[in-house]
């Protein structure tokens, strides 16, 4: 084996042909590979993007490939607790290990498989997509210039393709859940397509046994067509020792809509990248976001919103939560194209520290070309607002419970909006177990307004 | 000895004295009205009993059944049975009035209320109160009007069943409709168990809720007690005779 760095077109060639892939998914991973071998790993002095986490200090990149075999079981994903079940993929230690298929998905057409199979069975639909996202084209919005998305489009591993046909409203969810036990480096792929006026739930969700030392570099391409619906999830529930690197980039079509929640808690180090193309008129997204971070953690949060569509609307709404010696970023993204009138845009961020030594950054970052839209961006970042927990207090509630409970409150707004099924409560459990596992005695507040004007 | 005995109380806030040396009695069964203009330190009475973290006690002892509270927790406290009807009522986001209700029952009762037992209990009492059902769905406070937190607070109080309830100027931002549904419930809460005190700087609420006694306060003191008859000659005089007698 040999690590990520030395990765060329020779030895893919060969795993290509011993995976009997089709020649055009071949040319495409040699493709990659030429590029790959051109770029340089990101560099945070002079990579815009990469200003604010340094990419040397944490991503080991110097990793071989994780062995597919062994590998256990994941623990229970968030399909479980959703009455009458969902379509559930799963990948161990980069291999697609099993598809379990929901009767309502199948009856309906729904395309759960294998990516490497679909490159020859469903080739039309794969052959038109597969990295359509990522590669750069005259016009289009490639993120190939970032040397960890061209790894991907070279080397993917455990990959699964997924077809909503055209005007299927498919009401249980799909979960795709990566589930990492082996040390190395894992490339999932998920290339997603949602036929026009279509309707999907598609929930992206990442373990790992704690404590293994791995990083994770994950593509997502979801083309969501005219009129579809797409809901996302992403949890990154990741044990201690998890590097992870995520492209989640959606095309959005003519007046189609998508809700997407990034639910980020675990894991040592996660730079996450939604991105959404609006290339339709009329098309909406709302990209939520909640994060809690703890010591030692770093979080890279990176919307990008591109509106290359007139009448576009997007709302991005990010709220994160730390503690203890960690650090988190926002980057919100909006570029509006000079052709791209009538968009409605708005961005906003807000962080709670909740005790000394976390420190989070926020940066909005608008490009705009074309001067009818409107557009906003905020950001906040504080503490626990001492009013609020004197309330609760002064009912009888002690000062950990009341903690908690502002904190959960906190995020409610977000999962009550996502109101996707089975992830509020698994989100909920997770935000309690962080919470629960915090020094509540170190949280500070805001006792700045503590006073109301004019009382005496 | 009385239920709440305070004794020669001085507080700050901000480094300002604003009480300075009260004293005052309430027991169980009996309802005080504390009155006095703006800025003569009602308020801060109120919080300081309750345990505001804004306002230092600097002086004096305040104790409820031989308890001295200054050494407790804003939680603590109310575990004991003291109870501020805020005047100005937090919102509080996410958080729903259900959630909220029923971990403050179970926290101030020192045990699980049953479910069933809770619900049938809240929606009594909301009725009670004209308390809109659609309540229960939404955050602390947050997008309610002043009358509705108002009502909020008696309601709040109608669930804790506290031994000591404190109203710091639950008139207030009333209408007359709202301040009748209140004061109504506040009067149907009164018993021999409970102490109130009314903190206001008008009369009006008095007419519902006719006190045993009236207190008002000048420039953080006691500057002037009596019965129900005091509230009446303050309705027609106003607080200047108070002044100019200081």
């Amino acid at each position: 084996m040999t690590t990520l760095s030395r990765i060329d077109a020779a030895s893919l060639a060969s795993t290509s042909e011993a995976a009997g892939e089709p020649t055009w998914l071949a040319e495409r991973r040699q493709l990659a590979a030429r590029r790959f071998g051109d770029q340089a790993w990101p560099d945070s002095h002079t990579d815009e993007f990469w200003r604010s986490t340094p990419f040397d200090v944490r991503f080991d990149v110097e990793r071989e490939l994780a062995a597919a075999e062994g590998g256990g079981l994941p623990p229970e994903g968030v399909l479980a607790g959703v009455e009458g079940g969902g379509v559930q993929v799963t990948i161990v230690d980069g291999a697609l290990t099993s598809v379990v298929q929901h009767p309502a998905a199948e009856a309906a057409g729904v395309v759960v498989t294998d990516l490497r199979t679909a490159a020859t069975d469903h080739a039309a639909l794969v052959e038109a997509h597969l990295g359509r996202l990522t590669t750069t084209t005259e016009g289009g919005t490639g993120s190939d210039e970032d040397r960890t998305i061209t790894l991907n489009d070279a080397a993917w591993t455990g990959g699964v393709f997924l077809h909503v046909p055209a005007e299927v409203e498919l009401d249980v969810p799909i979960s795709v859940h990566v589930h990492v036990t082996a040390a190395g480096a894992h490339l999932p792929r998920v290339l997603a397509v949602v036929g026009h006026h279509a309707r999907a739930t598609l929930y992206l969700e990442h373990t790992s046994v704690d404590g293994v030392s791995a990083l994770v570099d994950e593509v997502a391409e979801l083309i969501v067509e005219d009129g579809a619906q797409l809901r996302l999830a992403t949890l990154q529930d990741w044990g201690s020792g998890v590097e992870h690197l995520a492209l989640q980039k959606a095309e959005v079509h003519r007046d189609a809509r998508v809700l997407a929640l990034a639910f980020t808690t675990g894991g040592t180090t996660v730079r996450l990248r939604p991105e959404f193309d609006l290339v339709g008129p009329g098309a909406e997204v709302r990209p939520l976001g909640i994060y809690m971070a703890s010591e030692g953690q770093w979080f890279d949060l990176q919307p990008y919103v591109r509106h290359i569509a007139p009448r576009a609307s997007s709302d991005v709404l990010f709220k994160g939560a730390l503690q203890g010696e960690s650090r988190t970023v926002f980057r919100g993204n909006v570029f509006v194209h000079r052709d791209a009138v009538g968009t409605a845009t708005d961005e906003n961020n807000r962080s709670l520290i909740l005790t000394d030594g976390a420190r989070a950054d926020a940066t909005p970052f608008l490009e705009i070309e074309c001067s009818d839209i409107t557009a906003g961006h905020g950001s906040a970042t504080g503490q626990i607002d001492a009013r609020h927990l004197y309330y609760l207090q002064a009912r009888g509630i002690d000062r950990d419970t009341a903690l908690r409970m502002i904190v959960t409150g906190y995020f409610t707004e977000i999962l009550d909006e996502a109101d996707l099924p089975g992830v509020s409560d698994r989100a909920l459990a997770v935000i309690e177990r962080r919470i629960a596992a915090a020094d509540l005695s170190a949280v500070q507040v805001n006792d700045l307004n503590l006073r109301e004007e004019g009382e005496a | 000895m009385a239920d709440l005995e305070i004794r020669d109380l001085t507080v700050e806030a901000d480094g300002n004295e604003i009480l300075r040396g009260v004293t005052l009695d309430l027991d169980r069964g009996r309802t005080i009205a504390l009155m006095g203009p703006n800025g003569s330190g009602k308020s801060t009475l109120a919080y300081a009993i309750a345990g505001h973290p804004a306002y230092e006690i600097t002086g004096g002892t305040m104790t409820w059944e031989g308890t001295e509270l200054n050494e407790l927790s804003p939680d603590e406290r109310a575990r004991l049975g003291v109870f501020l009807a805020m005047q100005y009522p937090t919102e509080i986001p996410g958080v729903s009035v259900t959630n909220f209700l029923r971990t403050s029952l179970n926290a101030v009762r020192g045990e699980d209320v049953p479910v069933r037992e809770f619900m049938t209990g809240l929606k009594e009492e909301m009725a009670a109160l004209e308390v809109d059902q659609s309540f229960l769905q939404r955050s602390v406070n947050e997008g309610f009007s002043g009358g509705e937190k108002k009502r909020f607070e008696i309601l709040q109080m109608a669930m804790l069943k506290p031994a000591l309830a404190v109203l710091d100027e639950t008139d207030s931002g009333l209408d007359v409709d709202a301040l009748r549904i209140v004061s109504e419930g506040v009067d149907r809460l009164r018993s021999p168990e409970l102490g109130v005190l009314i903190i206001t700087h008008y009369t009006r609420i008095l007419r519902y809720i006719r006190p045993d006694e009236v207190h008002v306060m000048f420039e953080g003191r006691i500057a002037a007690s009596g019965g129900p008859e005091l509230a009446d000659e303050l309705e027609a005089e106003g607080y200047e005779r108070l002044k100019s007698s200081v």
